[in-house]
């Protein structure tokens, strides 16, 4: 199939002016959002890379870890038509993608159907609690997610480009939720987990949100030039030995693949599919992208290993009797793969 | 009835021999294309994809297990756009109703009249390829509202019947590894495809092909080959194929051994079956046989054609004791001994 080649010289020259371009979005959106936002990091930036490989994301952690915040901001300062869905265990798929009305029209008197478009049709929907509602409307955001594209009484709607899902879920203990599949799981680019700040930051949040201040936050760059981005994103080059490494790690994951590691066998119900290891190799490239680089270097894969794989990997009743967690087997399985030689 | 005088008949049957052998060289050539456009966008597989075309030039349904995200729609939605056929997807879960497959009707108003009426609006099973992804989700009376469809090739709702498009083809997905809340396929229900396919992870060679082709922007198109009139044109070649009195003989006996209840079964099949293939089991094996060899360019069957078929066609038509799960031994065991068993016809054609 088609091979990472050296592209002509003007190409390259585009490519690297949209790369500057990345990089720059890159520190304007993080500067912006550092004025509403206090710490998280890390799942801000993961944040960024999902959405520059053009991926859906899933996002996971307590309530009041500024996931909602994130969100909004994010669609604030890229200028993207935001919307958001509570899900609740009575809602329906019509709820989501919309639905035909009869209408009278007046000059007329006749009645015809009328569609009417459900929030799905925005850039950015927040898919809030999606696990608090049954599998046939979850089914429906997942085929909105993939198709991007509704279809309506045999007449087909295109959702307005970009689109991006972002759903949160409630943890799974909780009683009254409908786990996603996971084969539905499996259509997020990526799990990113928010977790509760650090003291002094926690003042900082305090401090902040009983102030008086308002923060009004500036729009740095418009949701069309993501779609660019996300193209720009996809030249970037993946060397032979990181792809390697990359299918070595997913194929780690398998219990059912020869020569897997004992304790995969006995903690991994079911590993990493191929869509892992598409999206490790997507998620690299955005990531090498806003730091403004053409090529993956081992490091940009490193970063976005845990958010691919958590939510793609099923632990064993084994491993929950062990107290294994799923960050500590992925962090068990890159160290028993090879890293590539020479980065 | 007439009675035609048997010359124009003769002269018919010569004609028709030479267009038949003009039609079979088509087909394969037609199947070269097919495989050469799928294999631009889908990477390995090799057998899923020549087993899913064999189904479709014998008219048949499948089902695929296999876990999640190994390209299981591209690889049908590719076939679906060589064949210039409409394609859907229907993810089944837990609440799925049957209207959701068939389609409802609501009330509609004649703009002509002002009457109000009772309007079909056909449901995604309207299509000639749906993709039934994980069809074990759903609770049995919605599977049967899908089987139903791929049987009858038609749908009643309220009393009033609608015929589906043709050709029609169901590909129906199971997930092996949950089977927490699923409502497994009743054996007479599976029974229903013609074969039963498993897709596996990619090689890692392959997976990296894989990997690099679809995280770069060279989006490759699929080109249509052949329209889905021809298909069914080519479906009716497949089934005038002639086959020799042995083979069938071959496959019914393949597929009446593996009843541990009958005359004549071996032991290891009453050792470790508790349901041994139908009769859909020899019509299956002898229609699959029959599309291998028009596919190959062949106008006649051989035992390899039916032997190449053999494993798809029986392994969900089999179905193993506890005995044999805890010798761990599978329908596919059982399917290889049946064929070490069961002697081919001599003439070795």
């Amino acid at each position: 199939m088609s091979q990472p080649s050296t592209a002509q010289p003007n190409v390259t020259d585009k490519h690297q002016s949209q790369l500057a371009r990345i990089k720059n979005a890159r520190q304007a959106i993080l500067a912006e959002l550092g004025k509403l936002v206090v710490g998280q990091e890390e799942p801000l930036e993961q944040i960024l890379i999902g959405m520059f490989a053009g991926g859906h994301l899933m996002l996971q952690g307590p309530p009041g870890t500024a996931k909602t915040l994130a969100i909004v901001s994010i669609a604030k300062v890229m200028n993207l038509d935001f919307k958001r869905i509570q899900f609740t265990p009575d809602l329906m798929p019509s709820d989501i993608s919309g639905t035909e009305i009869l209408e009278q029209d007046q000059t007329t008197g006749h009645r015809v159907t009328k569609f009417v478009q459900g929030p799905v049709f925005c850039n950015l929907i927040m898919a809030d609690e999606i696990n608090r509602t049954p599998p046939k409307t979850q089914a429906a955001l997942l085929e909105v997610m993939q198709e991007r594209q509704v279809t309506i009484g045999g007449v087909t709607h295109a959702l307005p480009k970009p689109f991006y899902v972002m759903a949160t879920q409630i943890s799974m203990e909780q009683e009254g939720t409908y786990p996603l599949p996971e084969a539905q799981q499996d259509r997020f680019m990526l799990s990113i987990m928010l977790n509760y700040l650090p003291d002094d930051q926690e003042v900082e949040v305090v401090r902040q949100s009983t102030s008086a201040r308002k923060v009004a936050l500036e729009r740095v760059m418009e949701g069309e030039e993501l779609i660019e981005f996300v193209s720009a994103v996809r030249q970037v080059t993946l060397p032979p030995q990181i792809g390697q490494f990359i299918v070595d790690l997913t194929s780690a994951t398998r219990p059912t693949v020869a020569g897997c590691p004992d304790f995969v066998k006995e903690y991994v119900s079911w590993g990493a599919g191929l869509r892992a290891s598409q999206n490790l190799a997507l998620a690299a490239k955005s990531a090498a992208a806003l730091d403004g680089r053409g090529v993956v270097v081992i490091e940009d894969v490193r970063k976005v290993i845990v958010p691919v794989l958590r939510h793609r990997i099923g632990l064993s009743f084994r491993a929950e009797v062990d107290r294994v967690t799923i960050e500590q087997l992925i962090q068990k399985i890159i160290g028993i793969t090879p890293e590539p030689k020479g980065t | 009835m007439s009675t035609p005088s048997t010359e124009p008949v003769v002269q018919n049957a010569v004609a028709s021999e030479a267009n038949a052998l003009d039609a079979i060289a088509a087909i394969s050539e037609g199947k070269e294309r097919i495989m050469r456009e799928v294999r631009k966008v889908i990477v390995g597989q090799n057998q899923v994809v020549e087993d899913v075309v064999t189904s479709f030039f014998a008219g048949g349904h499948c089902l695929i297990t296999g876990v999640p995200g190994l390209a299981k729609t591209l690889l049908i939605s590719s076939l679906g756009r060589a064949l210039d056929l409409k394609f859907r997807r229907v993810q089944f879960t837990p609440d799925l109703m049957p209207a959701d497959i068939t389609g409802t009707e609501v009330l509609e108003e004649d703009r002509t009249t002002g009457s109000r009426n009772m309007k079909f609006r056909p449901g995604p099973v309207f299509t000639n390829i749906l993709l039934a992804d994980e069809i074990n989700r759903t609770p049995p009376k919605t599977q049967a509202a899908l089987l139903e469809a791929m049987q009858e090739h038609q749908v009643t709702v309220s009393g009033n019947t609608y015929v589906l498009e043709e050709p029609f083809f169901v590909l129906a997905t199971q997930n092996p590894i949950e089977q927490e809340g699923t409502y497994p396929l009743p054996e007479i229900q599976q029974d229903r495809f013609m074969f039963s396919l498993i897709i596996d992870y990619l090689p890692k060679e392959e997976e990296l092909a894989v990997v690099n082709s679809t995280t770069s922007i060279n989006v490759t198109d699929v080109q249509t080959c052949i329209d889905g009139e021809t298909l069914m044109a080519y479906q009716d070649i497949v089934r005038q194929t002639p086959v020799a009195e042995p083979i069938i003989r071959y496959a019914v006996e393949l597929a009446g051994r593996s009843r541990p209840g009958e005359k004549g079964a071996p032991q290891f099949i009453k050792d470790y079956v508790s349901w041994g293939a139908s009769i859909r089991g020899a019509h299956y094996l002898i229609l699959g046989a029959k599309a291998r060899a028009v596919l190959n360019g062949r106008p006649y069957v051989t035992v390899q054609d039916v032997q190449s078929v053999a494993s798809a066609v029986l392994r969900h038509r089999i179905v193993t004791n506890f005995r044999a799960e805890s010798e761990g031994i599978n329908s596919e065991e059982i399917i290889r001994r049946l064929q070490e068993t069961v002697l081919p016809p001599k003439s070795g054609l």
